[in-house]
C-alpha cells in the first residue's frame, strides 16, 4: 500500500478517475440543450416576421442561401408547417439534449460517488487499529456520508448546473444583443440586481438555516433522550415536564422557522416582482421600439422570449454561489481520513512460517501517556499453551494486539520475534493470517450465523461450518433458532447473548486452524462446564498450534504449560500451574480463593 | 424492530389530518384565495403582452401607455403581495400543523405502556416524531399549494384560451391528456425508484458502520478484501438503480419541455394560418404561444402534487397509527377521577405510600409473547427489606420490576402495593413513589442540578448537597466548573459512567422513594469508584423496599432474598446461604462472579 499525502485538488482529480468523461459529455449535453432552446424564439421571429407578415427575412447570409434553395420565404408562406416542424425539430433536439444532460450528469455523480465511497472505505480498511481507537465513530461515518454527498453535490450537481446556467445566460444575452442592444442592456442591469440580492440574502441567510438546525438538534435530541429513558422518566413520573420540556424547544424550533420562512418569502416575492418589472419594462420599451420602427414583432416576441429563460435561473445561480463554499470544509473533511498514514509493511516483509517459537523480549508499551506494558519478557515455545492471568487493565489484551500488530511496537519499546523474525518485518497480513484470535468481545457481522462462522474462509463448506460450531458448543443453539444456520444476526435480526456471540467467534477460530491461536477471555460469559467443553475440543482441533489463554478463571488456565500473573503491566509470577501453587503467592491465593469460594461464604 | 401494516385508506388518509388543520382553518382559506389570485394574475400577464402587440405595435400607437405601465404595475404588485401572504400562510401552516403533531405524539408517547417501547425501537419511534410530522405538515401546506396553484393556472389557460379561440385552444388541449398520462407513468416508476435507493443507502451506511466499529475483528480475521469486496457491491448497486432511476428521471424531465415546444409549434402552425388570414391579431397569437408553452409545467407539478400525496399515506399511516395505540395499562376512569391523570395529578387525594409489595397468583406473560412467564406466583416483599434478582444477561430479569412498577399489568393474578391492587390507584402516584437508579445511568442533557432535581422539582440546593453528601457524590460536583450549574452533555457525555452512576443515586435519595429499583452495573469500573458506588448502594437502600437486579457479589450477598431467573422465569429462590447448598445455578453464577472479582482483590 503506498503511502501518498494528498493535495485538495489532488485528492479531488484522483476520486474523478473513471468519471471524467461522463462529466464531458454531461457539459457537452448542457451545451446542446442551450444552443436549442435558442432556436425556437429564432424561427418564430422569422414566422411572425416574414411569413406571417411581410417583411424581408433578417438573416445570416449562409441562412438566406439555404433559405434561397428551400425555395425563399413564399415556399414557407404556403407551407407555414414548415415552421412548426422547425419549433418541435428543435425541442426534439433539445429535448434529447435535456435526457442526455440528466443521464450523463447522474452518470458522473454516481460514478464519482462510488469511487470516493470505495476509495475511502478500502483507505480505513487499511489504516492502522490505533487510528480508529483514536477517531470517533459517529465522526468518521459523518465524514463519509454526508460530507462524501457535500463534495459530489458540488461537483456534480452545482458545478454543472452553474455551467449551464453560464452558457444559457451567455448566448441568450448574445441572441438578445443581436436583437436590441438597449433593450439587453435593461434586461442586464435588471439580472444582475436579483443576483446580487439573490448572493447576499442566501449568504446571510445562512446563518438562520444554521440556528434553525441547530434547534432541531436539540428538539431531536429531547425527543431521544425521552426514548431511551423511558423508564426513568415513568418511574420518577416526569411525564409532565418532559412534555413541557418538548413543547418549548419545539416552539422555539417553530419559531425559529417561521422567521426563515418569513425571510425566504420576502426574498423569493421581491425577486418575482424585479423579474416582473424587468419584463414589464421590455414589454413596454419594446413596444416603443417597434412603434418607433427600430424593432419588428417578431423581433419583440424573441425578445420577451429570452428574456423570459433567465429570470428563474439567475435566482438559482445566487443561491448556489453563496452555498459553494460549504463543499470546502467538506473536502478537507474527508481529506483528513485520506491522508492518515495506512498499515505499512516493510519493503521485502518477509512471510516466515510460524509455527516456530515466540518470543517477547523487554517488551514496554505505552497509551499517551499511560504505562500499559513495562518490560514484559516470556518465551512460549511453539505448540506449547501460555496462560495469563491478570485483574482489569492488567495489560494482557494488550500484548496481544502486539503479536497480532493491532498496535506497532515502537522501536524502543523491545521486541517480539516468532522462530526468531521480528514481527516488525513479517508481512501483516501473513501475520494476522497465521494467528487465529477471539477476542473478548467479539464483533459480529450483520449476515447470517452460517456467514458469519465462514467469514473468514473462502468456501467454507456447509458441514465444516457445523463441525466448528458443534465444537463451540454452539450448534443445539443454532437449530434452536427458527431458521437455524441463516438466522441473521445483529440489528436487523436477532439479538445473540453475550455467551452466544463468544461461542460463535470461536466456531469463527476452528473453521481456520491456524499455527497460533489467542483466546482473549473469550470464554468469560459460558459457565464452567462449557467453558471445560469448549477447551476440551480446542485442544483437539487445535493439536500442534500454538495457544494463548487470556482468563479469569484459573481452571481454564490450570493445564497450560506455563502461566504469567500480569499486573500492571509488570509480570509478578511465572511458572506451570504446580510451581506457581509451590510458590506460594499471589496466583496460590486466588486459587485458594476460587476453590475454596463455596466454604468461603457459607 | 418495528410493525408495520399499511392499509389502503381512503382519500390517502387525509381524513385523519383534518382536526390538525382546523385550528388553522382561516390561514389555509387566506393560503387558497391568495395562491387562486396568484395564478390569475399569471393567467392575466400574457394578456398584457397580448395589448402590446396588438394595440402598441400594430396599431402603432403608444397613446395608452401610461394607463397601461400603472395597470401593469399594479398587476404585478398585487402578485407580489398575494404571492407573500400566501407563501407565509403556507409556511405557517406548514410549521403548525407539523408542531401540533409532533407534540400530540409526544405526549401520546408518555401514556403508552411499555410493551409499545418493547416492540417498537427507538429509532422506530423517533422517526415517527420527527421526520413523519414535517412530512406529513409540508404536504399539507406545499403540496396543496402546488397542487391548487397549478391546478388553477391549468383550468384558468384553458378557459382563457378557449374563449378567445377555441379551435385554436383544442389544438393545444389535444396535448395536455397525453402529458399528463406520460407524466404520471414516469413518476410512479420513479416513486419506485426513490424507495429502492433509500434502502441502498442505508446499506451503504450500515456497511461503513461496520468497517469501523467492526474494524479489529476484520483485521484480526484479515477479511478486508472480504468486506471491501461487499462494500462494493452494494455501492455498484446504488450506481445502477440511480442511473437507471436518471432514464426515468430523464424521459419525466424531457417529456414536459418536448411538449411545451409541441404545443408552441401547433400554435405557430395554425395560429399563423388563421393570423395571415386576418382573422387573429399578431398579439393573440403571441399570447397563445405563451399559455402553450406555460402549461406544461404545471401538469408535471400536478403530478408531482399527487404522487407526493400517495408516498405521504405511509407517513399518515403510521403517524394516525402511533396516535391510536391505547395504553395497554390505562387507568380506570374513577381511579382518573380521584387520583387524576398523567398530566394532571390530583396530589390532594394521594394516600402516603409504605413499601409492602405482594404478588399474589400472578400469572404473565408478555403482550407480544406467547409463554408465560410467570404463573401462579407468590412473593411478599415486606417494607424495607432487599431483594436481588439475579441471571445471565438477556435472561428476562427484569419481568419483576416491570411487575412492580406497573409498567406491565400481571395476565392473572394481582401486584398488591400496600395491601391493594396497584391498579386501584393511579400510575403517577405508584411512580412518584418509586426510585429508579439505571445500569447504564440515564441523564438528560441540562444542568446537573435539573438531573438532581429529576425526583423532586422543588429541591433547594441544601437538599442537593445533602444528598449528593450522603452518597460521597460532592467530589463530582465540586470538581465541575459550574458546580451545580455545569451542563451534563447529551445523556449526560461528558460525565464518566462512575460519575453518572453517583449522580443518579444522588437523584434517587433526593426523590426519597418508599420503592428503590436498582438495576446494577455489569461493567467495571476503576476500584476507587466502585467502592463508593458500593457505598452508595447502601446509603440508597437504606430503611426502602428495594428490588435490584444484581451482579456484583456483595450486593447479592446481603439482600433478604436472592430470585435467580433463567430464560425469563424464576428458577430458585431463598437466601444466599439456602440458595449456595442447592448447588443449583446461583452456584455456577456466584462462582463465576466470583473468579472475576478474587483477582481483582487480590492483586490490588
Amino acid at each position: 500500500m503506498k503511502q501518498q499525502k494528498y493535495s485538495t485538488l489532488g485528492l479531488i482529480l484522483m476520486f474523478l478517475k473513471g468519471s471524467k468523461k461522463y462529466f464531458v459529455l454531461t457539459v457537452l449535453s448542457a451545451l446542446g440543450m442551450t444552443l436549442t432552446e435558442m432556436l425556437p424564439p429564432q424561427i418564430i421571429k422569422f414566422t411572425v416576421d416574414s411569413v406571417i407578415g411581410n417583411a424581408d427575412p433578417d438573416l445570416p447570409q449562409a441562412m438566406l442561401a439555404v433559405l434561397d434553395k428551400m425555395g425563399g420565404v413564399d415556399a414557407f408562406r404556403a407551407h407555414l408547417w414548415w415552421s412548426a416542424v422547425g419549433v418541435a425539430v428543435a425541442a426534439l433536439l433539445s429535448a434529447v439534449c435535456r435526457y442526455g444532460f440528466r443521464l450523463y450528469n447522474t452518470k458522473a455523480s454516481e460514478t464519482l460517488v462510488e469511487s470516493m465511497r470505495n476509495r475511502i472505505f478500502d483507505h480505513i480498511q487499511c489504516l492502522p487499529f490505533a487510528w480508529h481507537m483514536e477517531n470517533q465513530t459517529g465522526d468518521i461515518i459523518q465524514r463519509c456520508t454526508s460530507d462524501v454527498d457535500m463534495v459530489r453535490n458540488f461537483l456534480s450537481e452545482q458545478l454543472t448546473a452553474v455551467f449551464r446556467i453560464v452558457t444559457l445566460l451567455t448566448l441568450s444575452l448574445w441572441f438578445m444583443v443581436q436583437l436590441n442592444g438597449t433593450l439587453t442592456l435593461v434586461s442586464v442591469g435588471m439580472l444582475t440586481l436579483v443576483l446580487l440580492y439573490s448572493m447576499f440574502f442566501h449568504k446571510q441567510i445562512g446563518s438562520g438555516f444554521a440556528k434553525a438546525d441547530a434547534k432541531e438538534g436539540d428538539l431531536s435530541a429531547i425527543a431521544q433522550e425521552n426514548l431511551t429513558g423511558v423508564r426513568v422518566v415513568r418511574a420518577f413520573g416526569r411525564e409532565e415536564y418532559e412534555r413541557q420540556r418538548f413543547y418549548e424547544c419545539d416552539k422555539e424550533y417553530s419559531a425559529l422557522w417561521m422567521k426563515l420562512c418569513i425571510k425566504l418569502s420576502t426574498f423569493w416575492t421581491s425577486t418575482s416582482f424585479i423579474s416582473g418589472m424587468q419584463v414589464m419594462m421590455i414589454v413596454v420599451l419594446g413596444a416603443a421600439f417597434c412603434v418607433s420602427g427600430n424593432m419588428t414583432a417578431g423581433a419583440y416576441i424573441a425578445f420577451i422570449s429570452y428574456n423570459a429563460m433567465l429570470t428563474w435561473p439567475v435566482r438559482q445561480l445566487g443561491r448556489m454561489i453563496s452555498e459553494m463554499s460549504k463543499a470546502g470544509v467538506s473536502i478537507e473533511r474527508i481529506k483528513h481520513i485520506m491522508n492518515s498514514a495506512a498499515e505499512q509493511d516493510k519493503p521485502e516483509a518477509l512471510t516466515p512460517p510460524l509455527d516456530r517459537d515466540i518470543i517477547f523480549d523487554n517488551v514496554s508499551f505505552r497509551y499517551g501517556n499511560a504505562k500499559v506494558l513495562d518490560s514484559v519478557s516470556f518465551t512460549i515455545k511453539a505448540g506449547e499453551t501460555l496462560g495469563i492471568l491478570g485483574s482489569t487493565g492488567s495489560g494482557k489484551s494488550t500484548l496481544m494486539y502486539l503479536l497480532d500488530r493491532l498496535y506497532e511496537l515502537p522501536p524502543e519499546g523491545g521486541k517480539i520475534t516468532v522462530g526468531g523474525v521480528d514481527i516488525a518485518d513479517i508481512k501483516a497480513e501473513h501475520l494476522r493470517r497465521h494467528i487465529g484470535m477471539v477476542l473478548q468481545e467479539p464483533y459480529l457481522f450483520s449476515r447470517t450465523i452460517e456467514q458469519n462462522i465462514g467469514i473468514a474462509m473462502e468456501d467454507a463448506d456447509a458441514e465444516d461450518i457445523r463441525e466448528a460450531a458443534r465444537a463451540a458448543d454452539l450448534h443445539e443453539s443454532i437449530e434452536g433458532f427458527a431458521a437455524g444456520y441463516d438466522t441473521f444476526v445483529g440489528e436487523r435480526g436477532v439479538t445473540l447473548s453475550g455467551g452466544q456471540k463468544q461461542r460463535t467467534a470461536i466456531a469463527r477460530m476452528l473453521l481456520r486452524p491456524t499455527p497460533i491461536m489467542i483466546l482473549d477471555d473469550s470464554l468469560s460469559a459460558v459457565d464452567t462446564e462449557t467453558d471445560a467443553h469448549i477447551r476440551k475440543a480446542l485442544r483437539r482441533k487445535t493439536k500442534g498450534s500454538t495457544t494463548i489463554l487470556i482468563s479469569h478463571r484459573i481452571t481454564t488456565l490450570m493445564q497450560a504449560d506455563q502461566i504469567i500473573v500480569l499486573d500492571k503491566g509488570r509480570i509478578i509470577e511465572r511458572g506451570s500451574h504446580r510451581e506457581l501453587l509451590e510458590k506460594n503467592g499471589v496466583y496460590r491465593k486466588i486459587y485458594d480463593m476460587q476453590s475454596r469460594k463455596e466454604e468461603a461464604d457459607v | 424492530m418495528s410493525k408495520e401494516t399499511i392499509k389502503a385508506l381512503p382519500w390517502f388518509g387525509l381524513g385523519k389530518l383534518i382536526p390538525f388543520l382546523k385550528p388553522y382553518k382561516k390561514y389555509v382559506i387566506i393560503m387558497i384565495c391568495c395562491g387562486l389570485m396568484e395564478s390569475v394574475v399569471d393567467i392575466v400577464l400574457p394578456l398584457f403582452q397580448k395589448y402590446a402587440l396588438d394595440h402598441f405595435v400594430t396599431g402603432g400607437t403608444m397613446d395608452t401607455v401610461l394607463g397601461f405601465v400603472s395597470l401593469y404595475v399594479g398587476v404585478l404588485l398585487t402578485m407580489g403581495i398575494c404571492g407573500f401572504i400566501s407563501t407565509y400562510c403556507t409556511s405557517f401552516v406548514e410549521l403548525y400543523t407539523a408542531m401540533d403533531m409532533r407534540q400530540a405524539a409526544f405526549s401520546h408517547l408518555q401514556t403508552l405502556s411499555f410493551s409499545y417501547f418493547n416492540q417498537n425501537s427507538v429509532g422506530y419511534i423517533h422517526a415517527r416524531i420527527m421526520s413523519d410530522t414535517s412530512r406529513i405538515g409540508s404536504l399539507l401546506s406545499w403540496s396543496m399549494m402546488d397542487g391548487v396553484w397549478h391546478l388553477s393556472y391549468l383550468i384558468g389557460a384553458i378557459a382563457v384560451m378557449l374563449s378567445i379561440h377555441w379551435k385554436l385552444a383544442l389544438v393545444v388541449l389535444i396535448l395536455v391528456p397525453i402529458t399528463a398520462y406520460l407524466v404520471s407513468v414516469f413518476q410512479r416508476k420513479l416513486v419506485g425508484y426513490h424507495r429502492r435507493i433509500r434502502e441502498i443507502n442505508s446499506r451503504i451506511t450500515g456497511n461503513f458502520n461496520e468497517g469501523i466499529v467492526g474494524a479489529k475483528t476484520i483485521k484480526t480475521l484479515v477479511v478486508e478484501d472480504k468486506i471491501a469486496a461487499d462494500f462494493k457491491k452494494d455501492t455498484g448497486d446504488m450506481k445502477r438503480t440511480t442511473v437507471r432511476q436518471a432514464h426515468i428521471r430523464g424521459l419525466f424531465f424531457s417529456t414536459t419541455t418536448f411538449a411545451s415546444s409541441l404545443a408552441l409549434a401547433l400554435v405557430l402552425w395554425q395560429g399563423g394560418l388563421i393570423t395571415r388570414e386576418g382573422v387573429m391579431l399578431i398579439g393573440t397569437l403571441s399570447m397563445f404561444m405563451s399559455y402553450a408553452q406555460g402549461m406544461m409545467e404545471p401538469i408535471r407539478w400536478v403530478v408531482d402534487a399527487f404522487s407526493s400525496l400517495i408516498t405521504a399515506q405511509v407517513n399518515i399511516e403510521r403517524l394516525s397509527g402511533l396516535l391510536e395505540t391505547e395504553s395497554d395499562v390505562a387507568d380506570r376512569p374513577e381511579v382518573i377521577a380521584k387520583y387524576g391523570d398523567t398530566f394532571h395529578p390530583k396530589k390532594e387525594n394521594w394516600e402516603e405510600l409504605s413499601g409492602d409489595i405482594e404478588f399474589k397468583d400472578v400469572s404473565f406473560r408478555y403482550p407480544d409473547g406467547e409463554e408465560y412467564i410467570l404463573e401462579h406466583f407468590d412473593l411478599l416483599i415486606p417494607k424495607g427489606s432487599n431483594v436481588a434478582i439475579v441471571g445471565e444477561t438477556g435472561a428476562g430479569k427484569s419481568t419483576l420490576v416491570n411487575l412492580v412498577c406497573r409498567f406491565f399489568e400481571p395476565t392473572d393474578g394481582v401486584v398488591l402495593i400496600d395491601g391493594r391492587d396497584a391498579r386501584e390507584r393511579s400510575q403517577l402516584w405508584l411512580h412518584s413513589h418509586i426510585g429508579y437508579v439505571l445500569q447504564s445511568p440515564h441523564l438528560f442533557s441540562g444542568s446537573v442540578r435539573d438531573n438532581l432535581r429529576y425526583g423532586k422539582p422543588d429541591a433547594t440546593d441544601e437538599e442537593i448537597w445533602t444528598a449528593l453528601r450522603r452518597v460521597s457524590a460532592e467530589g463530582v460536583v465540586e470538581r465541575m466548573e459550574k458546580g451545580l450549574d455545569s451542563e451534563v452533555g447529551e445523556g449526560g457525555d461528558l460525565l464518566s459512567t462512575g460519575e453518572k452512576q453517583l449522580l443518579s443515586f444522588a437523584r434517587a435519595i433526593l426523590a426519597d422513594p418508599r420503592i428503590l429499583v436498582l438495576d446494577e452495573a455489569t461493567a467495571s469500573i476503576d476500584t476507587l469508584t466502585e467502592a463508593k458506588i458500593q457505598y452508595a448502594i447502601g446509603e440508597v437502600i437504606a430503611g426502602r423496599t428495594s428490588l435490584m437486579i444484581a451482579h456484583r457479589l456483595s450486593t447479592v450477598r446481603h439482600a433478604d432474598m436472592i430470585l435467580v431467573v433463567e430464560d425469563g422465569k424464576i428458577i430458585e429462590r431463598g437466601t444466599h446461604t439456602e440458595l449456595l447448598k442447592l448447588k443449583g445455578k446461583y452456584y455456577t453464577l456466584y462462582n463465576r462472579q466470583f473468579e472475576e472479582e478474587s483477582i481483582d482483590r487480590i492483586i490490588r
